[in-house]
C-alpha cells in the first residue's frame, strides 16, 4: 500500500511538470494551429539555461535560476519565431511543411546542446531536502516546491486567460484567427507574446523536470515530448484547461502503473493513453469549440 | 414539364433530400431542407447568403456529415456515405473556390476523374500491363477531346496551379465531366469570371443537360438562372423556401415578400 | 582506402532505396510518416533474426532464429516491415489530420525506441543484435576487407531493381491518384477515389523499402543497435528526399548522395577532435538540420524537381484531328 502512495506521490509531481509543458504547447498551438515538434528540445534548453546560471556561472539559487533560465528560454522562443517559424508558416500554406521545420529545428537544438555540453548527466547544485509525509504521501520539499509552482503557473494563465483584454484577445484568436484580425486585434503581438509564454513554460517545465528526475541531459525533453502529446491529445488539442486534466491523468497514470509493471515501461502506458484516446475520442475528453 | 398547381417536377427525381440538417456550434446551418431534383434537368439552388446552399452541397457529395434527415439518388439511399461511394453512384461536384490539383498538369487531373482504373491495382500493374496501357490511351484521348472543348487544349502540359482563375473554373467543370457524371452539382460555376465566359460555361451546362446529366446549380446571377435553368429551388435560413419555375416563384408574392422581391426585380430589369 | 569508398558507396545505394520508401509515402501520397526509422528497423530486426542461428547458447535473445540464406530473409524483413505497417495503418490513417497523424506517428518511433531497448528478452535490450551472418561470405570465402566492397554492390544491384519497380509504380495511374491525394485528399475523395485504401497502399509499399533498406543494413553492419533507429534518423532520409527533390526518383539518389553520403558519412572519417567525443557527429547532424531548412526556403521542389508528365507520354497520337469528336460521353441514367 506505502508504495502505491509513493506512487501517487510521484504522480502528482510528474503530473506538475507535464501540465505546465501541455499548457505551454497547447498556448502555441491554439494560436499558430501548428505542432511545435521542438518543444521537448525547448525544454531541454531551458533547463540548460537554468543549469548554467545554477553551476557555471553566477552559482544562483536554484530556484532564482530557474526564473531567469524560462524567462531566457521566453526569449529565445520569440527569437526562433521571428526568424524560422514565422516565415515558414506564412510561406507554406500546407502544414507539413511547417511540421517538417520544426522537426529539423528540434534535430538542431538537441545536437546543438550535445556539441555544447555533451552527453553526460548534467546535475543541479542545490541542498538536498528532507522527504515530508503529507497525509499518504512522501514527499521531499523540493517535490513540493515543483508542485507549487504548476499550480500557481495554472493559476496564472488561468487568470491572464479570464481577467485580462489580453488573454480575451488570446481566446479569440485561438478560435478564428481571421475573424480576430478583422475586429482589430494586434495579431503579430499577440504571437509574440505567446510564443515567449510558450517558451517560458517550457523552460520551467525543463528545470523542474530535471530537479524532479535529479538530473538533465540534452535528450531529456525529447523523451517526455510524447508524453506531453498523450496529455495534449487526451484533453482535446488546443484546449488549456484540457492540457490541464490530461496532465493530471497522464502523470498519475504513468507513475502509478510504474508501481505494478516494469517502470522501464512507464512511457509505453502513456503511448497506449494516446492511442486509445485517437480510436475511442480523436477530439479529446474536452472538445475544443470551433475545431470540428 | 412542370406541374402548375404544385410546383413539383413531373420528371422522376434524380436526387432528393428530406429533412436534412446540419447545425455547426449550435447554430443551424441547414435546418430541414426538403427538395427533389428532377432527373436530365438543369435546377438552379438559389437563396441569400447564408441560406446554407454550399452546406447542402456539401452534404449531398459526402464532403461533410448531416445531424439528420435523408439523401437519395434515385431511390438509393446516400445519407452521410463518403464521398468516395458517392461519387461512384454518379453524383460528381465542383467547389466554389477552385481546388485544382496544383502539382499535376491539366492533362493529369483530367485523368484522374474516370472511376475504376486498372492502373490503381499493384496486381493489375503487375499482371495486365497491357490493360492499363490501353486503358491510359483512351482515357487520355477522350480527355484531350474534352479539354479542346473546354478551351484548355494548349493548357494540357502546364502545372494545374499556373492556370489563371477563369481557366481553373473550366478545369474544375471539365475534370467532373471527364468522371462520366449522371448527376453534377455545381457550387457556383460562374462566380467571379467575365461575362463572356459566363456566357460559355452557361454553354457547356445546357449541352451536358442534352447529353443527359442532371445539373443542381448554385447561382447567384438570375439572369443565368432564367436563361439556363429549368427549375429553381430557394433555400432561406437552411429551409426550402419554395420550389419551381422562375417565372411562378416571381408571382408567388409569399416568396417575394419573404425574401424574393428585390432579388428578382432586380435580376429581371438588368 | 577501398574499404571507405565502397561504404561510402554501400549507404548511398542503401538510402536511396529508403529515401524511394518514403518518397512514395511522403513525396507521393502526402503522408507525413515521421516514424520511418521504426519500419527501417523493423525490417533490419526481423532480416537479422531470420538469418540468425536458433538463440540457443549466443548468450542473446531474439525470436526465430531460423538461419535463413540472404536473399529470403531480406524479402521476409521487407514483409515484416509491411505487416507492421499494415496495423499501423489501420489504426491511425483512416481519421487522424496531417497534424494528428505526425504526433502519433513520432510518439510511435519513440516508443518502439523505448521498448527495444527495454525489452530484454524479444530484441536484447540496449545490446541489440550482433554477429549477424554475412551473406555469402563463407560461400565465396569472403574476408573482411573483400565483403565490403562484394556487398556495396549486391545492395547497389538491389538498389537498382527496386528503382525500376518504383518507377513504374509512379508512372502508372496508382502514382497519379497518390499525387492528387497529396494535393487535395477532399477532390481526389469527390472524384470517387478511396483516400484511405490509397494511402494504405502508399504505406505498404513504402514500408517495404524501409524494411529491405534496413534489412541491408544490418547484413551489412552485422548488428542492430537501438540507438541508431532514434526518431532524428527520420530526419535525415526526410533530409535526402527534399533536398533530392520530392516526387522524383533520380532526385531521392542526388539526395543519397549529397546528404547520406557527403553530410554525414564523409564527417565520419575526420579524426575526433581531442577532448569532445562525439563534436563533429553532433555539428554534422545539425548541419543536416540547417541544410534542410536553406533548402526548403531557396528551393522546395528540391535539386531535381518533381518531372513534368507531357500528354505524348499517355501514347494519344498527336494532332488533334485525329480525336474522336464526341466529348461528352452519354451518362448511363439507369446506374444505381
Amino acid at each position: 500500500m506505502s508504495l502505491f502512495w509513493l506512487s501517487v506521490g510521484f504522480g502528482f509531481v510528474t503530473a506538475s511538470v507535464l501540465a505546465v509543458a501541455a499548457v505551454g504547447l497547447s498556448l502555441q498551438f491554439g494560436i499558430t494551429n501548428y505542432v511545435n515538434f521542438a518543444y521537448g528540445d525547448f525544454m531541454a534548453l531551458g533547463g540548460f539555461f537554468a543549469y548554467v546560471l545554477n553551476s557555471e556561472v553566477l552559482h544562483l539559487n536554484i530556484w532564482i535560476a530557474l526564473v531567469l533560465g524560462s524567462l531566457l528560454m521566453g526569449v529565445f522562443a520569440v527569437i526562433v519565431n521571428r526568424l524560422i517559424l514565422g516565415p515558414f508558416a506564412r510561406r507554406f500554406t500546407k502544414p507539413h511543411y511547417v511540421l517538417i521545420v520544426t522537426f529539423g529545428l528540434s534535430l538542431i537544438m538537441l545536437n546543438a546542446e550535445y556539441s555544447i555540453w555533451g552527453a553526460q548527466v548534467r546535475f543541479f547544485r542545490m541542498p538536498i531536502a528532507p522527504a515530508l509525509h503529507i497525509g499518504p504521501l512522501l514527499l521531499t520539499r523540493n517535490q513540493l516546491i515543483v508542485i507549487a509552482i504548476a499550480i500557481a503557473l495554472m493559476l496564472g494563465v488561468h487568470t491572464l486567460l479570464k481577467a485580462t483584454r489580453l488573454g480575451k484577445s488570446m481566446r479569440a484568436m485561438s478560435d478564428n484567427t481571421t475573424l480576430a484580425m478583422t475586429s482589430g486585434i494586434d495579431t503579430k503581438r499577440i504571437t509574440t507574446i505567446t510564443w515567449f509564454l510558450s517558451g517560458t513554460l517550457a523552460g520551467v517545465a525543463g528545470t523542474v523536470l530535471g530537479i524532479g528526475e535529479g538530473n538533465l541531459t540534452p535528450a531529456s525533453g525529447e523523451l517526455f515530448l510524447f508524453v506531453i502529446f498523450a496529455a495534449v491529445i487526451l484533453g482535446g488539442v488546443g484546449s488549456i484547461y484540457g492540457a490541464m486534466g490530461g496532465a493530471l491523468l497522464i502523470g498519475l497514470a504513468t507513475e502509478i502503473s510504474a508501481a505494478f509493471i516494469n517502470p522501464a515501461y512507464k512511457l509505453d502506458i502513456a503511448f497506449v493513453l494516446l492511442i486509445l484516446t485517437l480510436l475511442i475520442r480523436p477530439s479529446g475528453l474536452i472538445a475544443r469549440p470551433g475545431t470540428t | 414539364m412542370l406541374d402548375s398547381t404544385t410546383g413539383r417536377p413531373e420528371r422522376a427525381a434524380a436526387l432528393r433530400c428530406e429533412g436534412i440538417t446540419k447545425a455547426f456550434q449550435g447554430v443551424h446551418a441547414v435546418n430541414g431542407a426538403s427538395f427533389d431534383v428532377p432527373e436530365g434537368q438543369i435546377t438552379a439552388l438559389i437563396g441569400p447568403n447564408g441560406a446554407g446552399k454550399t452546406t447542402v452541397v456539401n452534404i449531398l457529395s459526402g464532403a461533410m456529415r448531416c445531424d439528420s434527415g435523408r439523401a437519395f439518388i434515385g431511390t438509393t439511399e446516400i445519407t452521410n456515405r463518403p464521398s468516395h461511394t458517392i461519387a461512384r453512384l454518379g453524383l460528381l461536384r465542383t467547389f466554389q473556390l477552385s481546388r485544382e490539383l496544383g502539382g499535376l498538369t491539366v492533362l493529369e487531373n483530367m485523368l484522374v476523374a474516370p472511376a475504376d482504373q486498372a492502373g490503381e491495382s499493384f496486381v493489375n500493374l503487375l499482371l495486365r500491363p497491357g490493360l492499363i496501357e490501353r486503358q491510359e490511351r483512351e482515357h487520355a484521348e477522350r480527355a484531350l477531346a474534352l479539354l479542346d472543348t473546354y478551351g484548355l487544349y494548349d493548357h494540357r502540359d502546364t502545372r494545374a496551379r499556373e492556370l489563371s482563375g477563369g481557366q481553373k473554373k473550366l478545369l474544375e467543370i471539365a475534370r467532373a465531366v471527364m468522371a462520366s457524371p449522371t448527376i453534377l452539382l455545381l457550387d457556383e460555376p460562374m462566380a467571379g469570371v467575365n461575362p463572356a465566359l459566363i456566357e460559355l460555361i452557361g454553354g457547356y451546362i445546357v449541352d451536358l443537360k442534352e447529353h443527359g446529366v442532371t445539373v443542381l446549380m448554385i447561382e447567384h446571377n438570375l439572369n443565368v438562372v432564367e436563361k439556363i435553368c429549368d427549375y429553381v429551388i430557394v433555400l432561406a435560413e437552411g429551409r426550402t423556401l419554395a420550389t419551381g419555375r422562375l417565372s411562378e416563384l416571381r408571382e408567388n408574392t409569399d416568396v417575394v415578400k419573404a425574401y424574393l422581391g428585390e432579388v428578382i426585380d432586380a435580376g429581371a430589369s438588368h | 582506402m577501398v574499404y571507405y569508398i565502397f561504404t561510402l558507396v554501400f549507404f548511398c545505394f542503401d538510402y536511396f532505396i529508403l529515401a524511394m520508401g518514403l518518397n512514395i509515402q511522403y513525396g507521393e501520397a502526402g503522408i507525413l510518416n515521421f516514424a520511418y526509422i521504426g519500419f527501417v528497423a523493423i525490417g533490419a530486426y526481423f532480416t537479422g533474426v531470420f538469418s540468425l542461428p536458433s538463440s540457443a547458447g549466443t548468450g542473446q535473445h531474439y525470436i526465430l532464429g531460423l538461419g535463413l540464406p540472404f536473399p529470403v530473409n531480406l524479402l521476409l524483413g521487407g514483409l515484416a516491415a509491411m505487416f507492421f505497417a499494415l496495423i499501423v495503418a489501420l489504426i491511425t490513417l483512416r481519421r487522424l489530420r496531417t497534424d494528428y497523424l505526425a504526433i502519433v506517428l513520432i510518439s510511435l518511433s519513440l516508443v518502439l525506441y523505448d521498448f527495444c531497448n527495454n525489452f530484454v528478452s524479444l530484441f536484447n535490450g540496449a545490446d541489440g543484435l550482433y554477429n549477424v551472418p554475412e551473406p555469402f561470405a563463407k560461400a565465396f570465402g569472403l574476408t573482411v576487407n573483400s565483403f565490403i566492397p562484394f556487398f556495396a554492390c549486391v545492395t547497389a544491384v538491389i538498389s537498382l531493381l527496386m528503382w525500376f519497380v518504383m518507377s513504374r509504380v509512379m508512372r502508372a495511374p496508382v502514382g497519379r491518384t497518390f499525387r492528387a491525394i497529396r494535393d487535395d485528399e477532399v477532390v481526389a475523395a469527390a472524384l470517387g477515389k478511396n483516400v484511405f485504401l490509397m494511402r494504405l497502399k502508399a504505406m505498404l509499399i513504402g514500408s517495404f523499402y524501409a524494411g529491405v533498406g534496413g534489412g541491408l543494413l544490418i547484413q551489412f553492419g552485422g548488428s542492430f543497435n537501438p540507438t541508431a533507429w532514434l526518431p532524428g534518423e527520420t530526419f535525415v532520409v526526410f533530409a535526402v528526399l527534399i533536398v533530392g527533390g520530392a516526387g522524383n526518383n533520380i532526385g531521392m539518389f542526388v539526395g543519397a548522395l549529397l546528404v547520406e553520403t557527403l553530410l554525414i558519412h564523409l564527417p565520419a572519417f575526420l579524426p575526433e577532435i581531442p577532448g569532445h567525443p562525439g563534436l563533429i557527429e553532433y555539428f554534422d547532424n545539425a548541419v543536416v538540420g540547417i541544410v534542410l531548412m536553406l533548402m526548403l526556403w531557396f528551393r522546395p521542389q528540391g535539386v531535381v524537381p518533381e518531372r513534368l508528365r507531357r500528354a505524348a507520354s499517355f501514347g494519344v497520337r498527336s494532332g488533334l484531328g485525329m480525336l474522336p469528336q464526341a466529348p461528352i460521353e452519354p451518362a448511363a441514367l439507369d446506374r444505381p
